[in-house]
Formats: C-alpha cells, sequence, structure tokens
C-alpha cells in the first residue's frame, strides 16, 4: 500500500515537474533572443550558464591563472570543450 | 597492489617534475570543502567532521595533475543511543590523476579516477549536493568505492550547435590496498546534452570482472529550464543486487550574484526515492529490503561560500520505518598553492 502510495507520489512530482519545465520553456523562447550579443564575454556568460551555471553559481573574484586552473579542472570534469573553456575565461577573467 | 599505490605516487611526482621544468605562468590550486554534519536517523545521533582538499595543478595547456581526498570523523553513542561518544576517523583518496587534453573530443586519464556512472558519483561533492544523504541506489556501478584505478578516456563525441554527445570510457584493475580500493572493472557513459533547453540525458555501463562477473547498467537525465532556477535530476541504475531510482527537484530562488536578500538565498529541496532488492552480496553494500524514501530539505546560501543544508526523511522498509533528520553547515574554500598565485 505505502508502495503504491509512494509511487503515486513519485508520479506527480514528475507531472509538476513536467508542467512547470513546459513553463519554462515557453517563457523561455521568449527571452532568448533579449539576450543574445556578439561580445565574447557574453557569449562566454551564456556558456558558462548553461554549462556550469547548472550546478554552481560564478566563483568569486579570482586572478586569470587561478581562472585557468579551475577552468582545465572543469573541462576534464565537465568535458567542455575548448572553446567553451576559451569563452569562459573571456567572462570570468576578462 | 604495491604497484598500483607506486604508480600513483608516480604520477603525481612526475606532474610536479612537469611543473617545475614548465616555466609556464600556470598557478596550482588548493580548492574543496569543510563539512560538518549531524544526523539523527532512527533515533541515533552521529555526527561527522569532513575535510575534502582538492589539488589542480595545470602544466602548460594540454597537462593536468588533479587529485581530491576526503578526511571524515564519525562521532557516534557506542550503542546506538546510549553509552559514551565514540569517534573514528577515515580518510580516503577520491582521484589522483593525470590527464592529457588532446582536443575537445579526447582526454585521457590515467591514475585513480571517480567511476563514471550515471551523474551522482562524479558531479555531486558534498558542496554541490543539494540534500546530505546520498541516494541508495549510489553504489551501484561505482563499486567498490566510488573511484577507479586504471585508464579512461572521455570527451565530446559529437559537437553540434543546438547538441553535443559527450562519452567517457574505461578500465579499472581491483585493488585492496587501503584508502586506494578499487573493483576490477570496465565500463562507460554516453550523454546527450541540449544546452539551449538545458537537458541532458545518458546511459551508463559496467562490467564488474571479479566475484564471478556481473553487469550494472543505468539511465539519468538532469533538465534545468534557462528561464527558471529550478532542477530536475533523476537516475535509475539496475544490478543483480537490486534496482531503483531517485528523483530530485530543487528550486534555487536566485541562481546568479543577485542573491541580495535573505529571501532569495532560499533553496528548497524534494527527493523521492524506491530501491527494489535483488540478490544482494556483500559487497554491493545495498539494503536487504525493498525501501521507499522521501526528503524534503531547504538550503541557505550564506556569503563567501557557504551554505547550510537541513532536511527530513521518511524512509519505508520492511525492516522498519524511520525518521532521518540531516543537518550540515558547508564551507567551499579555493586559493592558490603558492603565494603570488592570486595576481
Amino acid at each position: 500500500m505505502r508502495k503504491r502510495a509512494l509511487s503515486i507520489l513519485g508520479l506527480l512530482v514528475l507531472a509538476c515537474f513536467a508542467a512547470i519545465a513546459a513553463l519554462a520553456q515557453n517563457s523561455g523562447s521568449k527571452t532568448k533572443t533579449v539576450q543574445s550579443t556578439n561580445s565574447e564575454a557574453d557569449e562566454g556568460e551564456r556558456r558558462f550558464q548553461q554549462n556550469c551555471g547548472r550546478c554552481h553559481n560564478p566563483p568569486d573574484a579570482l586572478s586569470p591563472r587561478e581562472v585557468k586552473a579551475v577552468l582545465q579542472h572543469m573541462r576534464v570534469r565537465a568535458m567542455l570543450s575548448a572553446e567553451d573553456e576559451r569563452l569562459i575565461l573571456k567572462y570570468l577573467a576578462p | 597492489m604495491n604497484r598500483i599505490v607506486v604508480l600513483l605516487a608516480g604520477l603525481l611526482c612526475s606532474g610536479f617534475g612537469v611543473l617545475a621544468q614548465s616555466n609556464t605562468p600556470d598557478v596550482p590550486i588548493f580548492s574543496g570543502a569543510l563539512a560538518f554534519q549531524g544526523t539523527s536517523s532512527a533515533g541515533v545521533h552521529s555526527y561527522t567532521p569532513i575535510i575534502v582538499p582538492v589539488f589542480v595543478a595545470p602544466l602548460g595547456d594540454h597537462w593536468l595533475v588533479e587529485s581530491r581526498g576526503e578526511l571524515q570523523g564519525f562521532v557516534a553513542r557506542e550503542d546506538g543511543t546510549t553509552g559514551p561518544y565514540n569517534a573514528q576517523f577515515f580518510a580516503s583518496f577520491d582521484y589522483l590523476q593525470l590527464d592529457y587534453i588532446a582536443k575537445s573530443h579526447l582526454t585521457v586519464t590515467v591514475g585513480r579516477f571517480l567511476t563514471p556512472f550515471n551523474i551522482y558519483n562524479e558531479r555531486f561533492p558534498l558542496w554541490i549536493a543539494n540534500l546530505v544523504d546520498t541516494p541508495i541506489i549510489y553504489t551501484i556501478g561505482t563499486r567498490t568505492s566510488g573511484s577507479s584505478n586504471g585508464g579512461m578516456v572521455r570527451g565530446v563525441a559529437v559537437a553540434r550547435p543546438k547538441w553535443n554527445l559527450t562519452y567517457s570510457a574505461y578500465a579499472s584493475a581491483a585493488t585492496t590496498v587501503e584508502n586506494l580500493q578499487a573493483g576490477r572493472t570496465a565500463g562507460g557513459r554516453a550523454a546527450v546534452f541540449v544546452p539551449e533547453a538545458g537537458f541532458e540525458a545518458g546511459v551508463s555501463y559496467q562490467r564488474f570482472l571479479q566475484n564471478g562477473g556481473s553487469n550494472a547498467s543505468g539511465f539519468y537525465f538532469a533538465y534545468q529550464p534557462p528561464a527558471i532556477p529550478f532542477d530536475v535530476r533523476a537516475e535509475y541504475a539496475h544490478s543483480p543486487g537490486g534496482q531503483g531510482y531517485w528523483l530530485e527537484g530543487a528550486y534555487r530562488i536566485a541562481p546568479n550574484r543577485d542573491m541580495n536578500t535573505w529571501l532569495s538565498r532560499l533553496q528548497p529541496v524534494a527527493r523521492v526515492q524506491q530501491y527494489f532488492k535483488g540478490t544482494p552480496t556483500s559487497i554491493d553494500a545495498l539494503p536487504s529490503v525493498n525501501v521507499n524514501q522521501f526528503d524534503v530539505g531547504l538550503n541557505y546560501y550564506l556569503p563567501h561560500n557557504v551554505r547550510l543544508n537541513g532536511s527530513y526523511g521518511r524512509q519505508y522498509s520492511t525492516a522498519g520505518n524511520s525518521n532521518i533528520w540531516n543537518f550540515e553547515i558547508v564551507y567551499r574554500f579555493l586559493f592558490p598553492a603558492w603565494p603570488g598565485g592570486s595576481k
């Protein structure tokens, strides 16, 4: 009985997640074009949010050398591309 | 077994050797976290101070030495709920690896590394994880210690503007040396990531090549819609010892630096998980009964990389139902490994 109740609870939670995600997807598509920019730092910020921002905030003030070490570390951990690394470096240590 | 230890030590020494000769402006860094956890599980209280140091030394643009250890105490009453408090201490190496970053498509790793099975093991160190407790199915595919000793290749197999395909493949030797345990295994993971949608899904497989051999497989997804700070993550894993899933959602009120009010620093979290026993063995570290559990928690992000976590969980099983309370304070640190590195 409890197992069934927990299964139903799990499905309800999943359904809520899906509904919120669908709403977010709709509102997100309206705002995407506003954020577009050509600057490398802005593109780096976008890539940071898409990749790194999924798990954590931007680090507090770091020197370019520290950022380089962090980015190489995360390039292996999060499988960032060379282009991601270069642009995120521009964003975190302009 | 000693050869493994010598190999790992050799990797670290060779890394320092290359670093000393490289004359590059690279700076090694120390990072990691300090944490203190308090747990009350079925009326049994325990306290766990933890230090997780991470060392990263770039050696030019292509080589990298990385290491993470874990020093952990465990303080609890001698007989569970009665008797004097006793303290035990544990130490382990999570990884000590040398990476060669050939290009976006290929990174070669040798040494001791985190076993890439699903996402929890690699991506949720204690300063990232939303809840203190690891999922029940965590040990599936990560035996015997969450780490592997051997070699791994990984990278972005296919990169397109709208999506990319990542992969990891590895082989590990059996090691029983204290703090460096690993199983004789081979396996891999493949995942599709759609950055614009914030969606990732992947599959994992591991062949356990000892104790008669067995297979573990898994599936996961993670979804962070770009427009709102809402995270959904889930894993399913199967092995002869058992199978199960967890599904977690977290709403981060301010996902970036704009955390200016006390309310914007809050993050409610919820997780549901179910586990169904198979034929567990002593090395599985899986429950011997079916277990259902839900957890709700609240995280608070303080300034200066300090986070408070609190959660309540209710576990249902034929071995008895129980309440699980957790509290944690985590401090995330990062500083250069030698003076002048922060310039």
